[in-house]
């Protein structure tokens, strides 16, 4: 089973450490436990939802803001630049 | 007891943990010169430039002081200035002269190319010869600048690596010595952190400043810095935002108090850890950080990026099982038993603190044995 780590308690997000593949039990280690269902294939290295967030939603890593949920997050879902967006350095979003 | 390492003492007080002559050019086209003497004699290293020539104002000192920098850092023993006429070559070399080291300089200007390798390797001969009286002996940890970058970050970045290059930095301020992180970018999201380890309110704002005005910059031209920072490879490592990338980079630093901010290339007044405010791509920030005085580099890698320092050797730290695998040549630590085996980042810090001691006292880095070293100067201007 392919594990993943939370680092703070607050987190809505793990990080796997090992290669997921959809259906696969996520163990959960570090600042959680339990287990996890993946509903995508998730890359060595990449983050899953372990609490579902709003589109809008910030997402915690470090029990810090590494940015904001652009569509609503469900559980065991591959979370990473598709559906969260960097609030820092957006120069893109200022209007002229 | 202090800890100690074997080092190089210079005259000035200095301790180095190579014993190298440079071979400097002074601008882009004495490249192929300075590449030729370092062919042609053993114990040199070349430090090569791109500009210089039609560079001004600001853009000129720092190309100057970095390269002067990088010349008075205390792994050299001597240099060779390689310049293409007398003037500009003068302008690096009386901003070596302080350091006490021998000197010496060949010009393109009259001499011409066959001419001057000629002579610059007979130069770079007698240079070698000299510095190779010295001899290592124990010299406190105190004596010791590090320099603590990451490149080609993965999450696996955060996790290993950065936090076991952090506990190295952590030992060795606490044994005296000193610690600068850098590469400016990559606090975007994590800067009120490091900003509350500041030791005072001047140190505070110097750091938060530079965070706020290259994001200011960014903005300003409208550009997503997305791609750029985190690049295309921290992504496909997992990385998502720039913030995600910066949390884990900070981990590098430590935990101990931000004692001072200096700007490209500066050498640090006090002990103690410093941020440097230099843009983050390796090859750049490297030869800053050798150009402030570090005698090594310590660089955390998740996908893996190759590059290390001519003058300051670049200690390759990872923690991905996978990079450990496939591009072993180029990883010099393996942290991967964090996250394989649940050790704990303490324990492999340490390690890396006593490997930190070996190489300061001589063991070779990969990027030192296969060569795999560069050298580039931050520009911020065009040239005219």
């Amino acid at each position: 089973m392919p594990r993943a780590i939370v680092l703070n308690r607050a987190d809505n997000v793990a990080t796997l450490i090992d290669t997921g593949r959809a259906g696969d039990g996520c163990v959960l280690q570090g600042e959680a436990s339990g287990e996890v269902k993946l509903r995508q294939d998730v890359p060595f290295g990449h983050k899953l939802c372990i609490r579902s967030a709003c589109a809008g939603a910030e997402v915690l890593k470090y029990g810090q803001v590494i940015g904001k949920a652009t569509r609503a997050l469900e559980v065991g879902e591959h979370v990473h630049a598709h559906n969260v967006e960097s609030a820092r350095g957006r120069g893109d979003q200022i209007k002229r | 007891m202090a800890n100690t390492f074997m080092g190089y003492a210079r005259e000035n007080g200095a301790v180095g943990v190579r014993n190298w002559i440079a071979v400097i050019s002074i601008m882009d086209n004495c490249n192929p010169v300075t590449r030729a003497i370092c062919h042609a004699v053993d114990g040199t290293i070349a430090v090569t430039t791109l500009f210089v020539r039609g560079q001004y104002g600001r853009d000129l000192e720092i190309a100057f002081n970095t390269l002067a920098g990088m010349g008075r850092n205390p792994n050299i023993a001597g240099v060779l200035l390689i310049g293409l006429e007398e003037q500009t070559t003068e302008e690096v070399a009386r901003r070596i002269r302080p350091s006490g080291k021998p000197i010496e300089s060949i010009n393109l200007q009259p001499h011409g190319t066959i001419n001057a390798v000629a002579e610059g390797t007979r130069r770079a001969m007698k240079l070698v010869v000299r510095a190779s009286y010295a001899r290592r002996k124990p010299c406190p940890t105190s004596a010791l600048l590090v320099g603590v970058e990451c490149g080609g970050s993965d999450t696996t970045s955060g996790l290993t690596c950065n936090p076991v290059i952090g506990q190295m930095a952590d030992r060795l301020v606490d044994d005296g010595g000193s610690v600068i992180i850098s590469e400016t970018s990559e606090f975007l999201g994590a800067e009120h952190l490091f900003a509350a380890r500041a030791v005072d309110e001047t140190v505070k704002k110097a750091f938060v400043d530079a965070v706020l005005r290259l994001e200011r910059e960014a903005m300003e031209r409208g550009m997503d810095i997305r791609g750029t920072n985190p690049t295309a490879d921290n992504m496909r490592g997992g990385l998502t935002t720039i913030e995600e990338k910066a949390l884990g980079a900070m981990a590098k630093a430590g935990t101990r108090p931000l004692s001072g901010v200096l700007t490209y290339g500066e050498a640090p007044s006090r002990k103690g850890l410093h941020f440097m405010d230099a843009p983050a791509p390796a090859v750049e920030n490297l030869a800053a950080l050798a150009s402030a005085g570090c005698q090594l580099i310590f660089f955390g890698t998740g996908v893996g990026n190759p590059i290390g320092n001519m003058v300051s050797p670049t200690v390759k730290v990872s923690g991905n099982v996978n990079t450990l695998r496939t591009m072993s040549d180029n990883i010099d630590f393996d942290a991967s038993e964090i996250l394989e085996k649940g050790v704990k980042v303490a324990v492999v810090g340490n390690r890396l603190y006593d490997y930190a001691i070996e190489v300061a006292s001589g063991t070779r880095t990969s990027s030192e044995v296969l060569d795999v070293r560069e050298t580039a100067i931050s520009r911020f201007a065009p040239t005219i």
